[in-house]
């Protein structure tokens, strides 16, 4: 990114703005989304004794599925996505699209 | 190269595990484990998942760690590879058992790294004395850095090697004797390798150096047929102990006298309730054996 | 070629047959072998699984697992530290033809990576906030100041709505009726042992980037403007300082001109 900018903020402005931060994150924080299990990414480690979950000291029965990567489609929660051609026209709502 | 009689006063031996049974503990457990506090000996961790720079996994053992014996089990120094330790590797090994100074430290007969890949797998080892004198130069050097006895843990292994010099028991007892490290007999391994390799499971352990047993491991394995219709047992720890390893379990005992003991389950993960009941079952085990004199 | 190389080099090509010289005892090597080569690729497919379960749902097991397949093939592991693979694996979903139909994946991958990252940072405590109440009484430094920010921060610009997409995989998210096809900027941060992940505008994205770069407030906040005219440096504060993410305050900038 470009280092020069030929904007400036006054000081005025930058006190106002960390002002208004302080009193909005002063506010007790909102319980919706603050589950304790939201973590986004799994409690799990990478590195196990089994295939299940990274490194193998052991083995694994299920042979994993050998499909031919090349021929396959996604098959899973994207097809439930509204695409820009999706009946619904959804999609046709974006402001911005994906080239195509 | 340094042997055995100076190899056993460079690694002093590492303090012991209570003979009690213990968990591998799993992510997946720790807020479990902080809530209940199970009854068990200690925890175990695989040492590569702490092997970063903070967050939960860190937050979670300080604070299990406070309140058990902790026993860190390595998976990623390839000690039987023919691949130099990756000294990196073998700096972070050194940083965490500093860090979290657990009673133990072990790794596996194995490989899993060569050149510069790392296969993500216990690979076995051909057991000749080409392989006997890397392996011992390898426990050497961690022996060495870490300035602590280690353990080596027994593979569970399905192919084995046409021009092999050892068994696999003599080959251990070999590097046993001229490293000084201690043995972390898996009695599943031992179990799943003499199944799979025709051989008679109770002859295989009497054939072990069982005096420099430190640990022992338990798990379930999955059993397969091979294309012969012959019976192949996969180590995947993803289910409870098999009663036939509970029996074998019980002879090892017999011969080792009561051992810390770690219940491992890293597939089809159950409830933290479910583990401390299997180990509930080996602390059975581990009550109704004599103290060795 | 020695046992180790011959077994390493068969065990990443599974369409090689299993090395000379290994032997069991009824014959069936070949089953026997595959035993090795299954749990080398379903333990990295795994590893996969667990950095980037949104994209695995997104396109569901079996061609997860395919493409796990063939990443692992064109970048096998170097680091023995399993939470750090797969560094390169949005760059590859990027170029993978199969995946072209859902043309947000690899920055869905791009996202969770950074997850992972945030979920693994170092831990950093908040400033004390009285620090920044002082910062805010000597209104004539502010624009020098420099804000530090924990290590797991980072943002993420997207021409995809990946924040929702990510949101909707997590607990009772829904993804019925999301819009894959709209601009979104992300920032992800771990808050105690909590990574949260939040859709923004491109300029508090921009302006978190300026502050890791180590800018001065104003010159973040200017370039974020830049970025986005309605850019509100109040809310892109509020967002980073009621979640820990602020850690640090420097007095003087150190930003080349």
């Amino acid at each position: 990114m470009n280092n020069k900018t030929t904007r400036t903020l006054s000081a005025a402005a930058l006190a106002l703005a960390l002002g208004s931060a302080l009193s909005i994150a002063a506010l007790p924080a909102q319980a919706a989304g603050d589950m304790e299990k939201c973590f986004g990414v799994a409690m799990k480690g990478h590195n196990d004794c089994a295939a299940g979950a990274g490194t193998t000291c052991a083995g694994t029965a299920k042979v994993d599925n050998q499909a031919d990567a090349w021929k396959l489609v996604p098959k899973g929660t994207c097809e439930k996505t509204s695409s820009s051609t999706s009946p619904s026209g959804f999609g046709q709502m974006a402001a911005y699209k994906a080239k195509s | 190269m340094m042997h055995s009689p100076l190899a056993s006063l460079i690694a002093p031996r590492a303090p012991q595990l209570p003979p009690r049974a213990g968990l591998g503990l799993k992510a997946e457990h720790f807020q479990d484990v902080l809530a209940t506090r199970p009854d068990v000996g200690f925890f175990e961790v695989h040492a590569e998942n702490y092997m970063v720079a903070g967050g939960p996994f860190h937050h979670y053992l300080s604070l299990i760690c406070e309140q058990y014996p902790l026993s860190i089990h390595g998976v990623g120094l390839s000690i039987g590879g023919q691949s130099p330790l990756n000294p990196e590797h073998l700096q972070r090994v050194s940083t965490l058992l500093d860090r979290y100074r657990p009673l133990m430290f072990s790794e596996h007969l194995a490989w899993s790294s060569h050149g510069p890949y790392f296969l993500n797998d216990l690979l076995p080892l051909r057991y000749d004395t080409a392989t006997l004198t890397r392996v011992c130069a390898h426990i050497d050097q961690v022996q060495n850095l870490l300035q602590r006895q280690i353990l080596l843990e027994n593979p569970a292994t399905y192919i084995e090697f046409d021009e092999a010099h050892f068994d696999e028991a003599d080959f251990i007892r070999e590097v046993i004797t001229r490293s000084g490290c201690g043995l972390l007999l898996d009695v599943n391994n031992l179990y799943v390798s003499c199944i799979n390799h025709a051989r008679d499971p109770l002859a295989y352990l009497d054939a072990l150096p069982l005096r420099a047993v430190g640990e022992i491991h338990l798990a379930g394995f999955a059993e397969e047929t091979d294309s012969l219709g012959e019976r192949l047992l996969i180590d995947n720890h993803g289910s409870p102990v098999d009663q036939a390893v509970w029996t074998l379990y019980q002879r090892t005992l017999e011969r080792t006298g009561p051992m810390a003991t770690l219940i491992e389950r890293d597939n089809h993960l159950p409830a933290l309730a479910e583990l401390v009941k299997e180990a509930r079952l080996a602390e059975r085990y581990l009550s109704s054996t004599q103290v060795r004199p | 070629m020695n046992m180790q190389d011959a077994f390493s080099a068969v065990l990443l090509d599974p369409d090689t047959p299993y090395p000379q010289g290994i032997s069991c005892h009824n014959g069936d090597i070949e089953r026997r072998f595959a035993v090795y080569r299954n749990n080398v690729h379903s333990g990295l497919i795994n590893a996969l699984a667990t950095s980037y379960p949104v994209v695995w749902q997104l396109v569901g097991d079996v061609f997860f697992q395919a493409m796990a397949r063939a990443f692992i093939q064109e970048f096998p592991p170097k680091s023995p530290v399993m939470s750090t693979y797969g560094v390169q694996f949005a760059d590859f979903v990027e170029g993978f033809a199969s995946a072209s139909s859902v043309p947000y994946l690899a920055d869905v991958a791009r996202l969770e990576l950074l997850c992972v990252q945030a979920f693994h940072a170092a831990d950093a405590c908040a400033v004390d906030p009285h620090l920044l109440i002082h910062a805010l009484n000597n209104p004539d430094s502010l624009g020098q100041l420099c804000l530090q920010l924990h290590p797991g921060v980072a943002s993420l610009h997207s021409t995809y709505a990946i924040a929702a997409l990510w949101t909707a995989h997590q607990h009772q998210g829904q993804i019925h009726g999301i819009d894959p096809y709209q601009l979104q900027s992300a920032v992800v941060l771990r808050n105690g042992l909590r990574v949260e992940v939040f859709a923004v505008g491109c300029g508090c994205a921009a302006f978190v980037d300026g502050l890791k770069e180590g800018r001065a407030l104003e010159l973040a906040a200017c370039q974020a403007l830049e970025a986005d005219p309605d850019f509100d440096l109040g809310q892109a504060l509020a967002l980073l300082i009621s979640h820990d993410a602020i850690t640090g305050l420097n007095p003087t900038a150190e930003v080349s001109p």
